[in-house]
């Protein structure tokens, strides 16, 4: 296996997050929908009908263009038919860009496990229309249209991967991008990013591309790196004994993990590719392309940059930080809510909130609780006006009702108990009540000592100073 | 009648045509059919002699659709629409919603 | 005066008006179709002995519908309110226009059974400016052809004027309806001279208008950079008015014009003093193979024709305008043969939803499997002429011959509209308002004639097919009769958008030649109809 080098390059279909269809005004997303309801005349290629291109899927497209730092955003670009027939396919052929696309060219920058980088070139990018859902039964197929008109971005990298690893990486950037930029919630199991993948081997040392072979129906990450990790064992042996990779089109079955030929093309490749003439050439002129460019944000990767560099946080904290756009935000409201340990707010972010998102089900953004939230309990933290406990409870609480942490604090009266003599009367109290602790411990036992925080805890409902309760207890004990 | 066989549409071009089509013909079609279409690629010849570069541009339209006259693109609402049910209704044959078709003819697997 | 004979623009004055009942004049018209229509064509219906005294326009005549519509109308008008500037009027829809409730067909036996869930815009636009459906026409097959002989639904529409010959094509039940006063309007389509051509054969007024003037919004499609919808009538005025009804932007058609709309009556009466108009002499001959086959050769058109065009243009310069002679068009000859490509590579692409699957005919045979299904219902639904234009725009579009015929006929395209560009300008040599034409090259052609020939049928559109290319508005207006009395058409061409120009040129022409003896002359089916 030292010998060859795989050459893969990915082939990926995204889903945009628009209202509408790309072509008419069904909406967009039917996914709970019964079969055949979200449709409407142009959708389903009913005789006479025209298709009318959605604003925003344009610019969701743009903007996804220009987070690729394409080489140039074509100010006219044209639609193009694809002919073909298949039963998902309404009119016979797919609205899609050819010969003068929205983009070329463009650059995907990844971060390696090692340290390094990998530059992965992309080669086109382009708006098309989904197809239907066919669902095979016994000797029939069953159609929904609900998809069909669904805004896609087809993104085809150049074959600048040379591993099932790098492969994976390159998908989980991508989505974490597309979430980033709000264009698609990239949800693979709901087939709102689709990839299939080219795959070749060569020695290494070549610069020759062979025979790749195509895998499709992969629907997860996980499953594409398990695919092609499977399919270049497989042309390794096939080389390695002789014989010729064909240019199979290949089927994964996630049930068995196994990768199967697929049925040859159904349908010729010959696509008679010619420009769409139901609809007009795109103009983007400067003022829109302006508009657009103002709305790119700081992407993922630049912004993990700066929390390295400007809030000095270790790598592995800027990566989960800036893993989703809204907690990048969050940490960074915090921060700017003043006076606080910048590593402090990231530990709280990584910890209680992060597993707060998880239970919620929500993104940082989704929460009741507000950085400003945050802030107050950390400063009430570093005031020593509450405890580490009161604080992981106030999250909570504020999380279910959206009132400030310091409100609730006065009015409940969860201050910290740090007046030294409420403590001694607390923790004499606790000694009495517990004789044959105070024995063990005299005798011998210092680790009671826990214990004995712990009562005292209990007595002020959880709302003793530990350090100082424990540092009274020690002293009573030792009278 | 002029000879079918005579011009670039040979028995092969046509059938391989006629596959992508995806229509059958009767004998009588295909024979009609195959000596009418050599007779327009003739009549096109003269088009296809023509020496014309790409510095002459390419017309999809006609009218030039200059900004005054461009129509707005439409913006993304959804107007939906109620026709689901009678789109159904049409179609030659339907179960549970879904349209149904006979499967696709495919090779063997490996 | 029967009400089926009178001009529209004053019938749906005085149903406005509330002097008249629209549910009268729609009377009117269904009697005019049960005199003169004969039976309603059918799938591979036999030829019977008596087809050719009956003119076989409908395909389906809604007494019912258009009575309720007519109604309708009268209890507006009763109302106080106004039913719009079509009040009343019949008209025709050619079925290739889908109509809400009605099956809409393009004449094909793989539409027969398709009823239309939603109506065209241009269909919607002038029933809202009340005109009343009464019926869908014929035509061929998915507009393919110039005779109205390769419809699926039999016998075809004959010529008022002579039923054996042809009324001309693809909108030839459209002229026929109107040429017969089976209505007084209809909506057509033009995508090489359709509108025009068969206007010129029955005699009516025909207009193509600018592309992207009028919506093409469930207009079913066949060459959709070419297609327009207009309206055929017996007059210009009828003409304006309908096309008053149906232009201007629809969201649905994304091809459509943000140009505005002119009032097109406005200045319709106004003459033609000062205007300029050309005749070309690339327009008085035409480049094709004979009848019969054999190489492409130029020949003059019909003498008759020419005749009666140039006399046109001298009574027009009496009546003010400048005539300029010898405008040249020299890539005139070079339209049906781009046409031929062009159109091809668009129709088999816009004719592959017809599969079977979601309406339409599909095959009563058992298939093995979806490719066995496609084949059998293509096979059985589309008509011989539909598989000939399919077959040749998969030729002319594959891939290793794109370059040679398709973007080579997008050029020559380029080349055909800047001819017009030219003559327009109105900074250059020529500075037309307008190019006047022969509409056709001969008059209607006997049934059986031509048909089959497809190269031969194709240049019948030679005249008529560059406005098409270059997207310019056309107009054909009734200029006489033949020797043998076939009616002559003289076409008006002119720059985007100038349809109001057109139809003032034309008005004019009506008004000079108003009491010319071929004018009193009716159609040979009416000869048995009462006035």
């Amino acid at each position: 296996m030292n010998e060859y080098e795989p050459v893969i390059g990915l082939e990926t279909h995204i889903q945009l997050k628009t209202e509408s269809k790309i072509f008419c005004g069904c909406r967009a997303d039917s996914w709970f929908d019964p079969p055949n309801s979200n449709i409407c005349p142009v959708c389903t290629g009913l005789p006479g009908v025209l298709p009318a291109i959605n604003e925003r899927a344009v610019e969701q497209a743009m903007l996804l263009a220009l987070a690729m730092s394409v080489d140039e955003l074509q100010p006219v670009s044209y639609f193009a038919r694809k002919n073909y027939f298949y039963p998902d396919l309404p009119k016979g052929y797919q609205i899609s860009q050819y010969d003068e696309p929205l983009a070329r060219g463009g650059l995907m920058v990844l971060p390696l496990a090692d340290g390094a980088s990998l530059k992965v070139r992309i080669a086109k990018l382009h708006l098309e229309e989904d197809a239907g859902k066919t669902v095979h039964q016994t000797d029939q197929r069953l159609i929904d249209f609900n998809r069909c008109g669904v805004p896609l971005v087809e993104m085809v990298t150049e074959p600048d991967l040379r591993s099932a690893d790098e492969a994976a990486t390159y998908l989980i950037r991508l989505r974490q991008l597309l979430r980033w930029l709000d264009v698609s919630d990239a949800d693979m199991e709901r087939g709102q990013l689709r990839c299939d993948a080219n795959v070749s081997i060569r020695p290494v040392g070549s610069d020759q591309l062979n025979t790749k072979t195509e895998i499709k129906n992969v629907n997860s990450i996980e499953a594409v790196r398990q695919a092609i990790e499977t399919e270049i064992a497989r042309q390794v042996t096939v080389v390695e004994s002789g014989g010729q990779v064909e240019p199979w089109t290949l089927d994964w079955d996630e049930d068995s993990g196994t990768l199967r030929k697929m049925r040859s093309k159904e349908t010729e490749a010959d696509y008679r590719y010619f420009r769409e003439p139901d609809l007009l050439p795109l103009h983007i002129d400067e003022a829109w392309l302006a508009r657009i460019k103002q709305q790119l944000p700081e992407l993922p990767l630049a912004r993990r940059a700066r929390f390295i560099e400007a809030y000095g946080l270790p790598a592995y904290d800027a990566e989960i930080l800036t893993e989703e756009r809204s907690l990048a935000d969050f940490f960074e409201a915090t921060v700017a809510a003043g006076g606080h340990d910048v590593k402090v707010v990231s530990n709280w972010l990584m910890n209680d909130v992060l597993r707060l998102i998880r239970e919620k089900g929500v993104s940082a953004g989704g929460l009741q609780l507000r950085p400003e939230h945050l802030s107050e309990i950390l400063a009430m933290l570093a005031d020593e006006q509450i405890n580490m406990t009161t604080a992981k409870e106030l999250v909570e609480r504020t999380e279910e009702s959206g009132e400030s942490p310091r409100q609730v604090v006065e009015r409940e009266g969860l201050g910290q108990v740090s007046d030294r003599d409420s403590l001694v009367k607390l923790a004499r109290r606790t000694l009495e009540a517990s004789p044959e602790q105070v024995a063990d411990y005299r005798g011998g036992k210092q680790t009671l000592i826990g214990w004995f925080v712990g009562q005292l805890m209990r007595q002020t409902g959880g709302k003793a100073n530990p350090q100082l309760a424990r540092q009274v207890l020690e002293e009573l004990l030792a009278e | 009648m002029p000879n079918p066989a005579d011009g670039p549409i040979t028995a092969e071009v046509f059938a391989h045509l006629v596959r992508l089509a995806q229509f059958e013909l009767t004998e009588q079609e295909r024979d009609y059919l195959r000596s009418e279409l050599n007779g327009q690629l003739k009549a096109i010849r003269q088009l296809e002699a023509m020496e014309i570069g790409d510095e002459l541009p390419i017309t999809s339209h006609g009218v030039p659709y200059g900004p005054a006259i461009r129509p707005p693109i439409r913006q993304d609402e959804i107007t939906g629409s109620p026709l689901a049910d009678e789109i159904l209704e049409g179609a030659p044959q339907v179960q549970d919603r879904y349209l149904v078709v006979p499967d696709i003819p495919h090779e063997e697997l490996k | 005066m029967s009400l089926a004979d009178r001009p529209g623009h004053e019938v749906a004055a005085e149903v406005r008006r509330g002097s008249l009942k629209a549910v009268e004049v729609v009377e009117a018209a269904f009697k005019r179709i049960e005199q003169v229509d004969g039976r309603r064509p059918a799938l591979g219906a036999e030829p019977q002995p008596d087809d050719q005294q009956f003119i076989h326009a409908f395909l389906l005549a809604d007494r019912q519908r258009a009575l309720a519509a007519a109604a309708a109308i009268d209890q507006k008008v009763a109302a106080g309110e106004d039913p719009g500037p079509l009040a009343g009027l019949p008209l025709a829809v050619k079925d290739i226009f889908c109509v809400r409730g009605t099956p809409s067909t393009a004449a094909s036996r793989i539409l027969a059974n398709f009823v239309a869930p939603y109506s065209a815009t241009p269909v919607e636009r002038l029933e809202a400016a009340g005109a009343v459906v009464i019926g869908k026409v014929n035509l061929d097959e998915f507009t393919f052809g110039s005779s109205n002989e390769s419809t699926a639904f039999l016998p075809p529409p004959g010529n008022p004027w002579r039923p054996t010959h042809v009324p001309g094509g693809s909108s030839g039940g459209s002229a026929a309806a109107v040429a017969a006063g089976e209505s007084a309007l209809s909506l057509a389509t033009d995508t090489a001279g359709s509108i025009r051509q068969p206007a010129a054969f029955c005699g009516v007024v025909g207009l193509k208008p600018t592309y992207g003037r009028v919506s093409r919004y469930g207009l079913i499609a066949f060459a959709s950079s070419l297609d327009c919808p207009g309206p055929a009538a017996r007059n210009v005025t009828d003409v304006a008015l309908a096309l008053q009804a149906m232009a201007g932007r629809d969201p649905r058609d994304a091809t459509t014009a943000a140009a505005p709309v002119p009032d097109y009556s406005e200045r319709l009466e106004a003459g033609v003093a000062g205007m300029r108009i050309g005749l070309s002499s690339d327009y008085f001959r035409i480049v094709a193979p004979p009848v019969g086959g054999g190489e492409i050769e130029t020949r003059p058109i019909d003498p008759d024709i020419e005749a009666t065009i140039r006399q046109a243009a001298e009574r027009l310069a009496q009546a003010g305008a400048v005539i300029v002679e010898d405008v040249p068009l020299s890539n005139t000859h070079l339209a049906i043969p781009a046409y031929f490509v062009i159109s091809r590579v668009e129709a088999a692409s816009n004719l592959h939803r017809y599969d079977g699957v979601k309406y339409g005919h599909r095959t009563a045979d058992p298939v093995a499997d979806l490719h066995q299904l496609y084949r059998k219902s293509r096979g059985e639904g589309f008509g011989t002429q539909v598989k000939l234009r399919i077959l040749m725009g998969m030729y002319v579009s594959a891939e290793q011959y794109e370059m040679a015929y398709y973007e080579k006929a997008l050029r020559v395209r380029t080349l055909i509209r800047r001819d017009f560009e030219e003559v327009f300008n109105p900074a250059g040599d020529y500075r037309l308002d307008a190019l006047l034409t022969p509409t056709t090259p001969t008059t209607a052609f006997p049934l059986g004639a031509v048909y089959g020939d497809s190269v031969v049928m194709q240049y019948a559109d030679a005249l008529t097919v560059p406005a098409n290319h270059a997207g310019i508005p056309g107009v054909s207006v009734p200029a006489g009769l033949s020797a043998d009395g076939l009616p002559i058409g003289l076409q008006l061409l002119g720059a985007d958008f100038s349809e109001a120009t057109l139809l003032r040129i034309g008005r004019t022409w009506e008004q000079i030649s108003a009491d010319d003896a071929w004018r009193s002359q009716r159609p040979m089916v009416l000869a048995e109809v009462g006035p």
